[in-house]
């Protein structure tokens, strides 16, 4: 047995050599393949997700392909093309560190402990984690989910929240939204908690808005980033750059009132504070 | 690639004790769910090989048709598709007492059912049919046959075949974290969404599975040396001619 293990041992520690062998920049890569692979999301509307047309869309597919490629292109002077995989909260961070993937683009909180394994862009959208609930169900704070049944995404930042702050509750946790949705729809939980924004997008997708309900206070601070892998300060500074370009020329806000506008596909009007904290992360020239 | 293994999140804080819950649901789902593929299986498996044919079609739509859907498919099926046609109390009272490792058990045992059953009946069909014969002319009936002679016989035959349907059916329920079993891989999800340490989770997971196939493969090697009837199944190594 102790033979065996040394032996996996030794296998992981060759490959993870090997790998490490080859080492190329994130920009590198991408001029010599031509291809910046980021990974997304299929059901997380509107950041991203496959629309009626059955086309991969969303926000930040949208901040990549027109804030970031463009200046990638120029910066390299060459065509990119984007290319799309599914990540999933568990799958991301091994796509990012196998070299499957160049950047997450998606609904990715930043957290400190996500720092200890990947980099991540400046903050494009900020949101908080609240509760999905049939109508009718009062939630106002999150003690009140105390002794109730409620679904959360594995692997999410709310799940944790809710283990370390309210141990009485009972936490069902799926691999992915439309699963928390079809318990929360049948009754196999009370309760649905993600952040706000993707519970906007849930409800509006879902055959019977007027049925559900989105409550309680924001009991978390869910800043979204783009990740990539650790230590490409130049790919980094490129993503940003990208961004703080598009919030300074305004195309940020245009897509946002793209997706969140009141004729978007999930209508979640832009706070002033929240403008105010993408113009402040947006360094002079 | 430059990855820094650290090893230290698999002992420090929670890890430890959230490795141990998952490996507990994982040998309990397991455990509980082979009990229902061994019933299963002998039983519908030993129905196939009857004359009397209703049984025996019987039998063959429950091999066909479960173990010919994907078991992702069944798990939804008895998570999401069984409790409405309950009625409503019983509904509210599984919902309240933890329907997800039931379910999850289910389509594990009647999957695994399915495709035990296979298994037994090739054992079944590999004894002569002289046996039946001569058992049949001791004055002995069908039932008695099969229950006294032939499962007895044809189960000593299929320990290769079920110790390899049996490690399947362990490893297979790690699918039942789909419907919210914290079961071993949940908990290695877990411990990569604290730490942000996905190779280390996985390796951890990958080794106890290891091991604990291997165990599972030890002690059924050790049964089919114990079991066998010296002279009756000559090739098993050991037995005496």
């Amino acid at each position: 047995m102790k033979s065996l293990m040394r032996f996996l041992l030794a296998l992981a520690v060759m490959l993870a050599g090997l790998v490490s062998a080859e080492a190329e920049t994130t920009p590198e890569k991408i001029s010599r393949t031509g291809v910046l692979t980021i990974g997304t999301r299929t059901g997380s509307p509107p950041f991203a997700f496959i629309n009626k047309q059955n086309e991969w869309v969303g926000f930040s597919i949208d901040l990549v392909e027109q804030a970031i490629v463009p200046l990638v292109a120029h910066k390299l002077g060459k065509p990119i093309k984007v290319e799309k995989k599914e990540s999933t909260p568990q799958t991301r961070i091994p796509l990012l560190t196998s070299n499957a993937v160049d950047l997450i683009a998606g609904t990715m909180t930043d957290t400190r402990s996500r720092r200890e394994s990947v980099d991540f862009s400046l903050t494009f959208f900020a949101t908080g984690a609240q509760f999905l609930v049939k109508k009718g169900i009062r939630i106002k704070e999150i003690q009140d989910i105390a002794g109730k049944r409620v679904a959360a995404q594995q692997g999410s930042t709310n799940a944790r929240i809710i283990r370390e702050r309210v141990p009485k509750a009972v936490l069902r946790e799926f691999p992915d939204q439309p699963t928390a949705f079809q318990a929360l729809a049948q009754g196999q939980v009370d309760v649905y908690t993600n952040d706000g924004i993707q519970l906007a997008g849930l409800k509006a997708k879902a055959p019977n808005p007027a049925q559900w309900q989105i409550v309680g206070d924001f009991y978390s601070y869910e800043p979204y980033g783009m990740a990539m892998r650790k230590n490409e300060s130049d790919f980094r500074h490129l993503v940003n750059v990208g961004l703080m370009e598009a919030i300074e020329s305004g195309k940020y806000f245009e897509l946002y009132d793209k997706w969140f506008g009141p004729k978007g596909e999930v209508p979640y009007p832009l706070t002033p504070e929240n403008r105010r904290f993408l113009q402040m992360q947006v360094v002079p020239k | 690639m430059n990855y820094d293994f650290d090893w230290r999140v698999l002992w420090t804080g929670q890890s430890g004790q959230w490795l141990l819950h998952g490996l507990l649901t994982t040998l309990e789902l397991s455990a509980l769910a082979w009990l229902l593929a061994a019933a299963l299986g002998i039983l519908s498996g030993a129905l196939r090989t009857v004359t009397f044919k209703p049984a025996a079609l019987l039998a063959a739509f429950y091999v066909e048709f479960f173990r010919n859907v994907p078991l992702l498919v069944w798990m939804f099926f008895w998570y999401f598709g069984v409790p409405p046609l309950l009625p409503r109390a019983f509904q509210d009272w599984l919902f309240a007492h933890g329907i997800e490792f039931l379910a999850g058990t289910l389509s594990l045992g009647v999957y695994h059912g399915a495709r035990f059953s296979e298994v037994i009946r090739s054992g079944i069909q590999s004894i002569p049919k002289t046996q039946f014969e001569a058992a049949l002319s001791t004055g002995l009936t069908t039932g008695q046959t099969y229950r006294l002679i032939i499962i007895p016989i044809a189960l000593r035959l299929i320990i290769p075949p079920a110790t390899n349907e049996s490690l399947n059916l362990l490893k297979n329920s790690s699918i039942a974290l789909t419907i919210s079993v914290a079961e071993l891989t949940f908990q290695t999800r877990q411990i990569e969404a604290y730490t942000a340490r996905a190779f280390e989770a996985l390796t951890a997971g990958t080794l106890i599975y290891l091991i604990l196939c291997l165990c599972i493969a030890a002690i059924m090697a050790r049964v089919e040396r114990r079991v066998a009837i010296p002279g009756m199944i000559a090739r098993v190594s050991g037995a005496e001619h």
